[in-house]
């Protein structure tokens, strides 16, 4: 059939018994679930036409792909297909929506409303925004991530443009109350809803109507989808007017100019619809994960923290392990990709600002790791997981001194720490 | 309504499907869909509304062929193993039937 003997790849070392290790970071991203691939791969081969060619067939089917996505990723959030504008991702998203509606209200408008523990495209988005002049009110929240929607309330102004908060945040897993959030700002008219779903789209049920979201930021890799797309849910009724961050020829109702690259935005419409077919599958199957989880751990160790709210996103567990240093620990468990906090944080050295907001202890934020379970998570690869960090946390806490101290029975914080 | 494929086209369907999951190269592929195929064939198995069996049949055809293609795509560049397999690393070329 293919006139040629086709053999299957001998990676290098993998005869040697090289292993990759086991993933567990599906906040970071998440893998391209195969149904996608094969659904994008049409469009990377004999199908690669430009959407926007109005005058051939090639321009034709693959602007029906592309609608077709649409449709999938608007059904997955309960909105109509015209109202999704296709990004490069959600920093994109965020940006458009956020830079967007304050510049199109900049003459009325001058407040934005956000929460301390939003996504750093969000909060570096108004802080570009302050430096322009208009004003920002970072919400506080509780100790278990959640805002105060009293807090909300009041923040609200006369000239408040527009509140960010997002669905689930994704270093520690608490869930917002959206629909009460959305409600609060439906009473204030003028002022604009935005939410962050990158981490919540296709895992909990989200429907725009529903909750009073105005614009929504989704993103493609979060969804086991490719890398390097995602969508902003744009309302029509009633308008949500924003001046677009790229100009061009006006694709995208004029909001985001740009060919379209079809092979992701078919990914990505895949995936919305994958996540909405397989949603409740998921979710329960990552809730037994979760739970298994948890309570292997807390059976078997000692002064473990979980921060954030125990009732957030199950696949999203944070957990700090105490008079143990976060770095050591993850150099330890090489078998493992975990990660300490989120991965636009990572390569700082400081502890995470969402622990901070939570109130972490600053020792306690630094030892804190993040593990992501999502569809493709098996039981072995908790139980593996589970019986390294046993035992890691046990070596370390063995040789820290610090342990030594509370073992005794000394409280750590009357300690006076002289330098010398 | 035309009748319902019969219980033996179900149960071929089912371990075709088995077959294909079996092929992936990649670990957690490779347990998600034997998992996913098994908790969706006995969803259906009480199911008795003709229309939805066969509903449930075309569908799951349609799966299967997306299936085949995702398995073979993943053969091709697979190679490694997770920390967390027990299979043996491959020791030889593997020769395909049709080559």
């Amino acid at each position: 059939m293919l006139g040629f003997k086709l053999e299957m790849p001998r990676r290098e070392e993998s005869l040697q018994g090289k292993t990759r290790p086991i993933y567990l970071d599906m906040q970071a991203t998440t893998p391209v679930d195969p149904r996608v691939l094969d659904a994008m791969l049409p469009y990377m081969t004999d199908q690669y036409g430009n959407p926007h060619s109005r005058t051939h067939a090639y321009g034709w089917e693959a602007e029906k792909a592309v609608e077709d996505a649409r449709k999938h990723i608007a059904d997955l959030i309960g909105a109509d297909p015209k109202d999704i504008v296709f990004t490069s991702g959600a920093t994109e998203s965020n940006n458009m929506a956020l830079k967007g509606v304050a510049h199109f209200h900049k003459e009325r408008k001058r407040h934005i409303i956000t929460t301390q523990t939003e996504h750093k495209c969000v909060l570096d988005s108004c802080r570009k925004l302050q430096e322009e002049g208009f004003d920002v009110t970072y919400l506080p929240v509780q100790h278990n991530g959640v805002i105060r929607l009293d807090e909300l309330e009041a923040a609200i102004r006369p000239d408040t443009a527009i509140v960010s908060i997002m669905a689930v945040n994704n270093e520690t897993g608490v869930i917002q109350p959206i629909k009460e959030i959305g409600d609060i700002v439906r009473q204030h008219r003028g002022v604009y809803f935005h939410t962050d779903a990158a981490q919540a789209a296709g895992k909990i049920p989200i429907d725009v109507n529903e909750m009073n979201v105005d614009l929504m930021s989704l993103s493609g890799h979060k969804l086991y989808g490719p890398k390097g797309i995602g969508a902003c849910y744009v309302r029509r009724r009633p308008r949500v007017r924003l001046e677009p961050i790229i100009n061009g020829g006006g694709q995208e109702r004029g909001l985001r100019s740009g060919t379209l690259a079809t092979p992701l935005v078919v990914g990505m419409g895949e995936a919305a619809r994958i996540c909405k077919q397989e949603m409740t599958r998921d979710h329960t199957w990552i809730k037994h994960l979760s739970d298994m989880l948890v309570t292997k751990i807390n059976a078997r160790v000692e002064h473990v923290v979980r921060n954030g709210d125990p009732n957030g996103y199950p696949g999203c567990v944070n957990l700090s392990f105490a008079y143990v240093e976060g770095e050591s620990l993850l150099m330890a468990l090489k078998d493992v990709a975990l990660s300490s906090g989120s991965a636009c944080t990572s390569a700082s050295l400081e502890p995470s600002y969402v622990l901070r907001a939570l109130g972490a202890a600053e020792d306690m934020a630094h030892s804190s790791l993040r593990f992501g379970m999502g569809r493709f998570t098996t039981e072995a690869e908790i139980d593996f997981v589970v019986e390294k960090i046993v035992s890691v946390v046990q070596r370390l806490r063995d040789m820290s001194p610090l342990w030594e101290m509370v073992q005794e029975g000394i409280d750590i914080s009357t300690i006076d720490w002289a330098q010398h | 309504m035309a009748t319902p494929p019969t219980r033996e086209a179900f149960l071929h369907l089912y371990s075709s499907t088995l077959r294909a999951s079996r092929a992936f190269s990649s670990y957690n592929f490779r347990n998600y869909f034997l998992r996913r195929t098994r908790n969706v064939f006995r969803e259906v198995q009480g199911e008795t509304n003709p229309a939805k069996l066969s509903a449930f049949y075309n569908k799951q055809v349609e799966e299967l062929a997306v299936l085949k293609r995702s398995a073979i795509v993943n053969q091709l560049y697979g190679g490694w193993r997770l920390v967390v397999e027990k299979d043996p690393p491959p020791t030889k070329l593997l020769e395909r039937a049709d080559s």
